[in-house]
């Protein structure tokens, strides 16, 4: 670190307020050159509010205190204005356009002109190489759409440094990731760092954050909490300021009963560009009352399809036989896996919650017919029901008709839960339940697991971080490919081991 | 955490959430744009007023005013339950003049029976309900398409079938019910009966809530609700007294309020609104999208059908070259100016009927004033870019 240089951004009483909320409070930061700083902090600590007002989403005016960029004040009125004095954001949410090809949301907005036209051939040209000096192997002229998620956004993060950025902050970057994508999202971060970029991100993983950070500030209710090198702190000391206490580590506890609740039997599913591609296959598997099952994969492992298949919400065609506490079903749409009590909550939350409409709308979506008798709406039920399940899961929100857009991620994920519960559903099908979820709200969630498992429930945890899993699942299963590989149980149920067989090296 | 945790949970959180329901409660009633829109209504009713010498504000105007705005408010009634889907009917105006020249055509050239007449262009009308609900939603065609077709085909259809002419007089007896008034005092009595089974019903609902635990001040609830029924059956009777109320506000009150409380007190009304939030959310939730939706274009069908003999019977006779026309536009803005988000999800009967309103009154108040259509037709685009602008800014508060 070369912390005796000018410091590249300084900030001074940065505070921000929301009606009814100091979003944050009073911050003072020092960034230098060629730094790479972790911001942590659990959901609502204003870890975001501080990285929107640097990158001028929230205007100059609409905060107080001073920033100033290589000692000179900066004053950002927009985002283009933040770019522009080389402070570039890269938001947690991949923002492309799918419909162009590569090459075009790469210089999205910035395109190369000739005579006033773009420029199509130096286009496709300056991409390429913007994607080399990246090392994304990447044909610039392929549809955006057609990419994983995760090559999306590596693409993103390609274009914000096109754009010269001398100030890189990523919002939650691996959120999304694999492993191997995020060590080459690192590699890169390390070689910005030797030509003197800054960057800030921000991450839930405490592992990568250790690995790659060479500071980590934390945030706590809008305050800086600690300010510390990297290499002269612990893990546990960054939690306890991160949630404000000491922590308590969970382990499994073996409550799975005998009583089988769900059966898969020789699943496949298939491809739906191409029909004859197997994304799930030949998967079988037992899941019962009392446990949680796990299902590791990397990214396109094809654990998603398969709880997407199990529940009858698979657009592609599913063949195979499942059995519901041993009584063979027919699933063709979520309506009859909800019939049959099972639940999904799928990988992305905005796929299922409606975030314009009230908690207790979105809690009774999947059980309208039961506050509804004879078709027609009973208002009170709705509410007692939303009321009920709103204590149950320790929902924190003001108010029952509250929009779910106003509530944290954990909390929306909750309200998912509920939405489940109150449908009668015994056996949920969860994939990535804590994506984008914060560290305290994660252990809740992972604790809730828990309780709705002794309470009889069968759970099939779908997760790309093995942790997660070592910390609460009874017996994991890995896939490879859309094929079963292996088997964990007890002590074989670790990190190392489930990676191993997910990459299959 | 144990059943034990969970229940003691349960009391300590249903006693914290108490107060914020309340506030949401008052919020469900009358959302901020709807009362904005009553506001703005008001502004605009008193500015007629002096500007057309105290005679927009009389029992006879209003009533008019009433009966002017009931064909646009037949038709926003579906446009809302549709866009709140997500889909767009753009097919009402063609679509209400081939209903009108199919009853024309039954009861002026082949002398059917009104009523009869009456049944075969309902069933006409969802027909050709049926027949986009089944493009959009087996076929998978926007509706946007499918009904920017049906609005050439349905008027070409209409013109063919009628040659291009005008079939009047329809029998006096549609022309009389379409033209005539309840009298008075039947008037004045429909009102009171209603107003009185509106508050009767809310009070034992408001008691079953109480019971549950949901309302803690039962006085002030049922306020709440008695005060704004009160001043709207006051303003009825006043304008009922002159010569009772047209029979065509007695249809479109009918609609509205069925229509109303499909959408507010029904399990299907729930997944319409599902489905507009979030369509790939409410087929997660087990909602069958594309009945639904289907469902929904029976139900505009059935609009066309009860729009149609309203417009033909007023006017006795169908046009098939004019009848209706811009009908859709009219019906659509309405509904925005009335609040519904044309992403979907979020719209009330009741704040298309005040757009629907607000529209008439500048129409009649502007007439009144002896100004040129044009001005009319500038007048209420401003006010529907404004009603839209204002919405926006309000949201991003």
């Amino acid at each position: 670190m070369k912390s005796v240089e000018e410091p590249l951004l300084l900030t001074q009483g940065l505070t921000k307020r929301f009606p009814g909320v100091l979003a944050v409070d009073a911050v003072d930061l020092v960034i230098h050159p060629g730094q790479i700083v972790a911001l942590l902090g659990q959901n609502g600590a204003g870890k975001s509010t501080v990285i929107q007002i640097l990158a001028g989403v929230h205007p100059h005016g609409s905060y107080d205190g001073e920033i100033a960029i290589d000692g000179r004040p900066f004053a950002p009125v927009n985002v283009a204005a933040a770019e522009a004095a080389g402070v570039v954001l890269i938001p947690q949410e991949v923002n492309v356009v799918p419909d162009l090809t590569v090459a075009e949301n790469v210089f999205l907005n910035n395109e190369p002109t000739r005579f006033g036209f773009v420029d199509r051939p130096l286009l496709h040209v300056r991409a390429g190489e913007v994607l080399r000096n990246f090392a994304i192997d990447v044909d610039p002229v392929a549809r955006m759409g057609t990419l994983d998620l995760a090559t999306q956004q590596l693409v993103v993060i390609a274009r914000a440094l096109s754009k010269q950025a001398r100030l890189l902050i990523l919002d939650e970057p691996t959120a999304a990731l694999t492993e191997p994508e995020a060590q080459r999202l690192f590699a890169r971060m390390r070689t910005l760092r030797d030509r003197g970029v800054a960057c800030i991100f921000v991450s839930h993983r405490l592992a990568e954050v250790f690995a790659v950070a060479d500071r980590i500030l934390v945030m706590r209710d809008g305050r800086l909490q600690g300010d510390h090198d990297a290499a002269r702190t612990t893990h546990d000391e960054v939690v306890a300021e991160m949630i404000g206490g000491t922590v308590t580590v969970l382990s499994p506890m073996g409550s799975a009963r005998e009583t089988l609740a769900l059966e898969v039997d020789e699943l496949t599913a298939y491809d739906i560009e191409d029909p004859e591609r197997k994304r799930v296959d030949n998967l079988s598997f037992a899941l019962h009352e009392g446990e949680i099952l796990g299902l590791f994969g990397l990214l396109g492992a094809g654990c998603g399809t398969a709880a997407e298949a199990i529940f009858g919400a698979w657009p592609g065609r599913v063949e195979g036989r499942i059995r519901v506490t041993g009584e063979e079903v027919t699933i063709a749409h979520p309506a009859d896996a909800i019939a049959h009590g099972l639940g999904l909550m799928p990988q992305d939350r905005r796929e299922t919650l409606i975030h314009d409409h009230a908690l207790s709308d979105n809690v009774v979506l999947a059980s309208l017919p039961a506050v509804s008798p004879l078709g027609v709406l009973d208002i009170d039920r709705k509410r007692l029901v939303a009321s009920e399940h709103v204590a149950r899961l320790q929902i924190r929100t003001p108010s029952i008709d509250s929009r779910v857009a106003t509530l944290s991620g954990g909390n929306q994920q909750k309200v998912q839960v509920a939405r489940w519960l109150a449908a009668g559903s015994r056996v949920l099908l969860l994939v990535d339940p804590t994506r984008g979820v914060d560290v305290g709200a994660r252990a809740e969630i992972n604790r809730l697991w828990q309780a709705l498992a002794d309470e009889g429930y069968a759970l099939l945890l779908i997760s790309s971080e093995a942790e997660e899993l070592v910390e609460v699942c009874n017996r994991v299963l890995v896939m490879r490919h859309g094929r079963l590989v292996s088997e964990h149980h007890g002590n074989d149920i670790a990190v190392g081991r489930l990676l191993h067989a997910a990459a299959g090296a | 955490m144990t059943e034990g945790t969970l229940s003691d949970n349960a009391v300590a959180t249903t006693e914290r959430i108490r107060l914020g329901e309340i506030v949401g409660r008052m919020q469900q009633r009358l959302s901020l744009r709807q009362f904005t829109l009553l506001i703005v209504l008001a502004i605009v009713w008193i500015a007629f007023q002096f500007l057309t010498d105290n005679i927009f504000l009389t029992p006879r105007n209003l009533g008019l005013l009433a009966l002017q705005s009931s064909i646009v408010s037949l038709a926003t009634i579906s446009a809302v339950m549709l866009i709140v889907t997500r889909n767009f009917d753009l097919s009402v105006g063609s679509a209400v003049a081939l209903v009108g020249t199919v009853l024309a055509i039954l009861t002026v050239r082949h002398d059917v029976h009104p009523l009869l007449g009456c049944l075969a262009a309902v069933a006409v009308g969802i027909a050709m309900g049926a027949w986009q609900g089944f493009w959009v939603t087996r076929l998978g065609v926007s509706s946007f398409i499918v009904t920017l077709a049906g609005l050439l085909y349905f008027r070409g259809f209409s013109m063919i079938a009628a040659d291009g002419a005008t079939i009047a007089p329809l029998p006096s007896s549609l022309t009389t019910f379409a033209t005539g008034y309840l009298p008075a005092a039947a008037s004045m009595a429909l009102i009171t009966v209603v107003a009185g089974l509106l508050l009767a019903i809310r009070a034992v609902s408001i008691r079953r809530s109480h019971r549950y635990g949901l309302i803690t001040d039962m006085r002030a609830s049922f306020l709440r609700s008695a005060v704004p029924t009160a001043i709207m059956a006051a303003a009825g009777l006043w304008i009922a007294s002159f010569q009772g109320i047209p029979n065509l506000v007695l249809v479109v009150a009918f609609f509205a309020t069925v229509a109303h409380l499909v959408m507010s007190r029904t399990r299907y009304g729930a997944q319409l609104y599902a489905i507009g939030g979030n369509p790939e959310a409410a087929r997660l939730a087990g909602i069958d999208v594309r009945r639904a939706i289907f469902i929904d274009f029976l139900i505009a069908g059935l609009a066309y059908g009860v729009t149609g003999i309203a417009l033909t019977a007023r006017v006795s006779g169908s046009v098939p070259g004019s009848a209706g026309l811009f009908l859709e536009l009219d019906a659509i803005a309405a509904a925005i100016i009335g609040g519904t988000a044309l992403a979907g999800g979020r719209g009330t009967i009741f704040g298309a009927l005040l757009g629907a309103l607000l529209m008439g009154s500048l129409n009649n108040g502007l007439s009144l004033m002896n100004v040129e259509t044009f001005y009319q037709d500038t007048v209420r685009g401003v006010v529907l870019l404004l009603a839209v602008a204002i919405d926006q800014f309000g949201r991003r508060r």
